[in-house]
């Protein structure tokens, strides 16, 4: 249980660290490389810089929403029934 | 303690978007890069917390001897009651 724990935390960090220096080369270091360098060949196009993070947004707050909103009518239901 | 925290985390907000807006105004970078600065810092928030959740997990602290410390302390107090007659019920 506790090494599921840890290798769960060391995903998460794994994640975290390898999204962030992605973005961070995609946003902030890539506007200064040439147009026919080939790094661009591993970048999506700059409009999608915006686009990705936004749809990610919006898909986990309506997911929070449909959560809160199972876990209430859940917690409603118990109590009608006791 | 907790004010303190919040009025930091103004502040900073503040200087976030003085910095934005300056740099929309005078357009000293080409404007659909300015545009990213705020979706910017939002994924960095996002990577910051992820992180700090990893790590959190990753280095929970736990003590395997404290519980058998306290395993044996649970036996001997209810040996101690036992003796005297009082029901803690059993395991």
């Amino acid at each position: 249980m506790e090494l599921a724990d840890k290798a769960v935390g060391f995903l998460l960090t794994a994640i975290s660290i390898s999204i962030f220096v992605y973005y961070t080369f995609w946003v902030i270091i890539l506007p200064f490389v040439e147009k026919d360098h080939f790094v661009h060949e591993y970048f999506l196009p700059q409009e999608y810089a915006i686009l990705l993070p936004v749809f990610a947004g919006v898909a986990l707050l309506s997911f929070l929403c449909v959560f809160v909103g199972f876990v209430m009518i859940k917690s409603n239901n118990k109590k009608k029934s006791a | 303690m907790n004010m303190k925290h919040i009025l930091k985390i103004l502040a900073l907000l503040v200087v976030v978007a003085a910095t934005w807006i300056t740099l929309l105004e005078t357009s000293v970078v080409p404007h659909h890069y300015t545009w990213l600065l705020p979706v910017y810092l939002v994924v960095s928030l996002g990577c910051y917390g992820l992180l700090m959740v990893g790590v959190g997990l990753m280095l929970f602290p736990t003590c395997p001897q404290e519980a058998v410390l306290l395993q044996k302390d649970i036996v001997e107090a209810k040996e101690f009651f036992g003796r005297r007659g009082v029901d803690v019920g059993s395991d």
